[in-house]
């Protein structure tokens, strides 16, 4: 394993989106106009409290949705122009390059995450008990369970259609299956026994523990591994999936 | 003299061999793009790899760079099976120019002079300011991929593959979309790396490029079907004024009476 080569693939991604304003200015903006929207649509009367109650999970939901379309987008288009191919034609090796754009695309996808926590913090003015730091922990690690899930899944499409169509087979299943948006334990039997393999499950559930509960990251032990253990586990996938040869 | 005509065992020439490859089969679901394909590369010349579309030159290129894994066969390049190891030592420029489009000039070639290992400041400078100018980009060093001409891409591609003094260098159809002055340049640029020891395997469909090869491999179908200098394989077609044009047909008929016979 060399750093330095890691180094230069992350700081060569960090450079590239930089340099195209547009899409650094859509990073900024977009989670923020959405949050924005998620706002302004709950209506005056289910009160504050309703909002307060769904902002764990829109959090962890955010930081998945957005990171998993930053990376699956941004790594197929280094496939179809050619790039990555080179790459892999040079000494680094698959793990490096795993580590480089883990690097390089987790910058921006938790600028995204950050604007939306911020945002639900500060303009959406929901209570929460934990502390802030304890929530940053959970996003940062969804998010970069996510970055690894983007490049690990957009290494089985070919086209941007295609890897667009990965978000209904991906993400959305995750959205209605995790405790998004009604209780788990409402569900059917056999869709919570489904809800226990989705990574968003235990990310909505141990931000719910510490932003409604006022629990510490102690008390949500398992929680906390399952998302580390899918952040490396898909790390070690996009690794094996980029062998060469 | 008549052309070297080698199928099955290995050549065991006296030259050291840059690439040795035997009974070679690389497929793509049932099609077979290499299918049996024997070839040895004596180090430190311009290797010319000429063939229709779908010959399996580039697919052969692929599978030195240890971008395809054979499915038989015996891949050998600078004395050892394609690896992360062995790529320090080789350059490659694919056939499309697979730049990093936002970048300017200089830091696509920076970006793959310290992933082949140029990691000392001083070093790494000089080396690409040494690629860029040879390839005529160092005015434009500053300049986004994206604002640069298709020619220039190509020089640009040229000039990060040989960022790190490769002592191999697999060039996959280098020369295509080039106007005739710029093709020029690059057999310029060809000629000193063979000079100072490089060995050069180019890709190619153009009789132009075939006949500035210091040696020769007809690919047909996936096979070698004939190997040899210009001039030798020229030589075998028997006829005053013949061209390298008519030597790929002289081997290709030649081949496809064989296996009616076979």
């Amino acid at each position: 394993m060399s750093p330095s080569r890691v180094a230069a693939i992350a700081l060569r991604i960090v450079r590239q989106i930089a340099r195209d304003r547009r899409t650094l200015a859509l990073i900024f903006v977009v989670p923020a106009v959405v949050m924005a929207l998620v706002g302004a649509s709950f209506p005056e009367s289910a009160g504050s409290g309703v909002l307060s109650y769904l902002a764990p999970a829109l959090l962890a939901a955010m930081a998945l949705f957005f990171a998993f379309i930053l990376t699956g987008v941004s790594f197929l288009r280094e496939r179809t122009q050619g790039t990555l191919e080179r790459l892999m034609a040079s000494p680094v090796r698959q793990e490096e390059v795993v580590l480089g754009y883990l690097f390089g695309f987790s910058l921006f996808a938790l600028v995204q995450s950050f604007v939306v926590l911020l945002f639900t913090i500060y303009v959406l003015d929901i209570n929460y008990s934990g502390a802030l730091w304890q929530i940053i922990v959970f996003q940062v690690i969804v998010t970069l369970g996510s970055v690894n899930l983007g490049i690990f899944v957009s290494t089985y499409a070919r086209n941007e259609f295609q890897v667009t169509q990965f978000i209904p087979l991906v993400i959305m299943p995750q959205l209605f299956l995790s405790g998004v948006l009604w209780p788990v334990a409402q569900m059917p039997r056999y869709l919570q026994w489904a809800s226990d393999f989705l990574p968003l499950t235990y990310a909505v559930r141990g931000l719910r523990e510490v932003m409604l509960e006022g629990r510490g990251l102690k008390d949500v032990p398992l929680e906390l591994g399952v998302l580390l253990a899918f952040a490396v586990s898909m790390s070690a996938l996009g690794a094996a999936t980029l062998r060469r040869g | 003299m008549r052309a070297r005509v080698k199928e099955g065992n290995l050549d065991t020439g006296k030259k050291a061999a840059a690439v040795e490859v035997g009974r070679l089969a690389v497929s793509f679901g049932h099609f077979r793009a290499l299918d049996g394909l024997d070839l040895r590369i004596p180090a430190g010349l311009s290797f010319g790899l000429l063939g229709p579309n779908g010959a399996g030159k580039t697919t052969l290129i692929r599978t030195l760079a240890g971008l395809l894994k054979p499915q038989s066969g015996q891949v050998r390049v600078l004395g050892q099976p394609p690896s992360p190891q062995v790529a320090r030592n080789i350059g490659y420029m694919p056939q499309l120019p697979a730049l990093y489009l936002e970048l300017s000039a200089l830091e696509n070639v920076s970006f793959f002079a310290q992933v082949y290992g140029l990691i000392q400041g001083k070093a790494r400078r000089a080396a690409m300011e040494e690629v860029l100018r040879l390839v005529g980009l160092w005015e434009r060093r500053g300049d986004p991929v994206l604002r640069l001409s298709g020619g220039m891409r190509q020089r640009l591609s040229l000039a990060c593959a040989l960022v790190h003094r490769p002592k191999l260098l697999f060039l996959d159809e280098p020369t295509v979309g080039l106007d005739p002055e710029l093709r020029s340049t690059f057999w310029e640029y060809f000629h000193d790396l063979t000079h100072q020891g490089a060995t050069l395997v180019i890709s190619s469909h153009t009789m132009d490029d075939a006949s500035r090869c210091d040696e020769l491999a007809f690919l047909r179908a996936g096979r070698v079907i004939a190997q040899g200098t210009p001039e030798e394989l020229i030589r075998a077609v028997g006829k005053i004024g013949a061209s390298l044009e008519d030597a790929f047909l002289y081997f290709a008929r030649r081949r496809e009476e064989e296996s009616v016979t076979q």
